[in-house]
């Protein structure tokens, strides 16, 4: 009897070892299960739009679009974080979902020149999308194929946000260019008050990215800024050690909880006067008070060299379609329906109301805040994403971690600056 | 054996079909849902994948890689120190608090059962928690500013000296409880005449506990022992909240490097390498662990 114990035993042994083994290593090759209906049925629209307001202005969207009559769509809303890990395996998958809610540039060109993305050249010819910008034109057209993949809907801007009543109270104006903005940042502190506010910690690292992409394309121009993040330069060049010397002078103005608290704790000690300005998006007025919300207003980022063209950060939102999909014409009917006017007035209507149409005839929210970015946006000689939508998802934690590196030990930016080239070239060389 | 196995091997030879079905169709699912993707997971840490495009076969390439890479360095340390903290704080703690608690005293059962709270909330929702009283107008930096060592008020998550310890402490605060419990039921099963044999023989209390209680426990510490080695390297979810294994990698550990590596550089090859990388370890651990043992119980 003792025999068959010990031989049960070691089968026990054995197999529960292995057993633990293959559950660890298993969660990374799990097969996909592709999602998405069959050929025939509605057009089925992949949202990261996970956020209650805008969950629901989707619905409404989609509701509206299925009354119009024509083709008949299925909005299916996935948490976002789940969406950006999941969408190239949506992409590659034999039976995809069709059109996903995601960004232009150089993140949609990632997919693109792999072919995974719906031709879309003729609903651009098409009254909705023809009267759309030149820039937007040419951000939505593949560099490697020339054809039109994307369909953008909105976009918002980034800027030195503050609340007037504040600037009021601490007697101070908007600064016109760097010198200025340094004077401001003094003023503020001999106050008492945290100059800048940051919010790069918790989940939000990537915020401070906004700093590196401004300082660069105002230090080193936007088509500078966009070739870095194409790997055509290094980010241990000269040019970048530039960018950081600009940043060392408005560094000792940072909010020193700048990277211990994420970007809605910094929101609200804006909101509270703790800190000065932040530099953010137009997001974030989302989750601010509604009696806030007319206090706010911003200022451009300070122009540092006026021999560098002006660029603004405009991140522009949109949808593209898989290039796998058994529905293209219900595709191509969404896409031009979501491209209308009617259709981003409606979606404005039902969101916060901070960002702008792509539309040219589109109205959007009209408030004097809203009036202004459209006008920076307008105005300025070049539009640049933001670092993840100008280079790729994969290379955003190399400078998340790079730039809270920089921000909690700046002497040591030679060798962040070496570290950060190093990753960086682990993601260009896939 | 040799006879009853001889008598008995025609009846043998005919296994039932159910029980055959009750043995096969598990190990048909066990096959498909585990052993195929780990065999995958092998297959894909020899390669170089985007998710994308098809995995590109690279050798040996990415162990190599991880030599030189000084991120896997600090994650690999990381997850010996976080073995040894967590595990050995843990299992002594645990023990401790076993000991304290073990006789039946009055109210003993309210402390036993706050002890063991924390195991039944979900990691997450605790390092939630835990995050709100690390932040820098939080709790803890606000009683340290109460008592009077507002010197001592740190950005706990956010400084690469302390975010390591910051996150080890809501871990260990969870897992103390689920060792007390198994030591408490192992310390029922130590039978009390051995103790007051001890008594009548004039041992000391050090003295009981170092040669009645340890060695009784010695079939408790074996479970304690995988459960603390296959916790530590399946920690995942509380720095994952907390720190996401930063600031600038400091508080990384092999299992938070892979998922960054895998899904958010989305170098799947890189990832898989460092799956197995773990595999290993915790397989050598456990695997020496358990041979060991039975040779004992043989």
């Amino acid at each position: 009897m003792t025999a068959f114990n010990a031989s049960r035993r070691r089968f026990l042994a054995v197999s529960g070892a292995v057993g633990t083994g293959a559950l660890l290593s298993s969660c990374v090759t799990q097969s996909p299960s592709a999602s998405g209906g069959k050929s025939g049925g509605p057009v089925t629209l992949q949202s990261n739009l996970s956020s209650p307001q805008a969950k629901t202005s989707m619905q409404q969207l989609v509701a509206a679009f299925n009354k119009s009559g024509g083709a008949e769509a299925k909005l299916n809303t996935v948490a976002s974080e789940t969406f950006r890990t999941q969408l190239p395996t949506y992409l590659t998958s034999a039976n995809p979902p069709d059109i996903y809610t995601w960004y232009p540039g150089s993140v949609a060109e990632s997919y693109a020149k792999k072919d995974l993305l719906l031709d879309l050249d003729d609903i651009w010819g098409k009254p909705e999308l023809s009267g759309y910008s030149d820039a937007l034109k040419k951000l939505c057209t593949s560099t490697s194929s020339g054809k039109k993949v994307f369909v953008p809907t909105s976009y918002y801007w980034w800027g030195m946000f503050y609340r007037k009543s504040n600037f009021a109270k601490w007697g101070v104006q908007e600064p016109k260019n760097w010198d200025e903005f340094l004077d401001l940042c003094d003023k503020l502190k001999s106050k008492g008050v945290a100059p800048i506010g940051l919010g790069a910690g918790g989940d939000t690292p990537w915020v401070a990215s906004a700093w590196f992409d401004y300082l660069n394309i105002r230090v080193n121009g936007a088509t500078y800024h966009r070739e870095l993040l194409a790997g055509k330069h290094r980010f241990d060049d000269p040019e970048v050690r530039k960018v950081f010397d600009t940043w060392d002078e408005a560094r000792p103005y940072f909010d020193p909880n700048g990277t211990a608290i994420p970007f809605q704790d910094a929101t609200t000690a804006l909101l509270q006067g703790r800190t000065g300005m932040m530099l953010i998006g137009t997001f974030f007025a989302d989750a601010a008070p509604k009696d806030a919300l007319g206090d706010l207003d911003f200022f451009q980022f300070p122009i540092i060299d006026p021999k560098v063209p002006v660029a603004e950060e405009a991140p522009t939102d949109g949808y593209f379609a898989s290039a796998r999909s058994k529905r293209a014409d219900g595709v191509k009917e969404l896409l031009s329906y979501l491209a209308g006017a009617e259709a981003q007035e409606l979606y404005l209507k039902n969101s916060s109301g901070t960002a702008l149409p792509t539309h040219p005839d589109a109205k959007d929210a009209g408030t004097p805040l809203v009036v202004k970015g459209r006008k920076l946006i307008e105005s300025a000689a070049d539009v640049t994403q933001f670092f993840n939508r100008d280079s790729s998802d994969a290379l955003q934690p190399t400078a998340d971690t790079a730039l809270v590196h920089y921000l909690a030990k700046p002497k040591q930016i030679g060798s962040i600056l070496t570290t950060w080239q190093r990753s960086a070239q682990k993601i260009w060389s896939q | 054996m040799a006879l009853i196995g001889s008598t008995r091997r025609s009846r043998a030879t005919r296994v039932p079909p159910v029980v055959l079905a009750f043995v096969l169709i598990p190990l048909l699912a066990e096959a498909f849902w585990v052993f195929w993707p780990a065999l995958q997971g092998f297959y894909l840490s020899l390669t170089s994948w985007d998710g994308l495009a098809a995995p590109k076969f690279v050798g040996l390439g990415n162990f190599s890689e991880m030599v030189h890479d000084p991120v896997f360095r600090t994650a690999a340390i990381n997850t010996v120190l976080w073995l040894v903290l967590f595990g050995g704080l843990s299992a002594a703690l645990g023990l401790g608090a076993a000991l304290l608690l073990q006789q039946e005293r009055r109210g003993v059962g309210f402390y036993r059962a706050a002890l063991f709270l924390p195991v039944v909330f979900s990691l997450v929702a605790t390092a939630l928690v835990w995050q709100a009283m690390y932040q820098p107008d939080g709790l803890i930096n606000n009683v340290l500013d109460g008592v009077g060592l507002g010197s001592w008020k740190h950005a706990w998550l956010a400084d690469q000296d302390t975010a390591f310890y910051a996150v080890i402490v809501p871990a260990l605060w969870r897992q103390v409880g689920y060792v007390m419990v198994l030591y408490l039921a192992g310390l029922k099963g130590v039978d009390p005449a051995l103790y007051e044999a001890a008594k009548v023989d004039g041992a000391t209390r050090w003295q009981q506990f170092r040669h009645i209680t340890l060695p009784q426990l010695r079939s408790v510490n074996a479970v304690v022992l995988s459960v603390i080695v296959i916790d530590s390297l399946r920690s995942f979810d509380v720095v994952w909240a907390l720190t996401r294994g930063g600031p600038y990698h400091s508080s990384e550990l092999l299992s938070t490097y892979m998922y960054s590596t895998a899904f958010q550089s989305l170098r799947l090859g890189y990832g898989s390498a460092l799956a197995v990388v773990i595999f290993v370890l915790a397989f050598g651990v456990i695997a020496s662990y358990l041979v060991r043992a039975f040779r004992e119980a043989d």
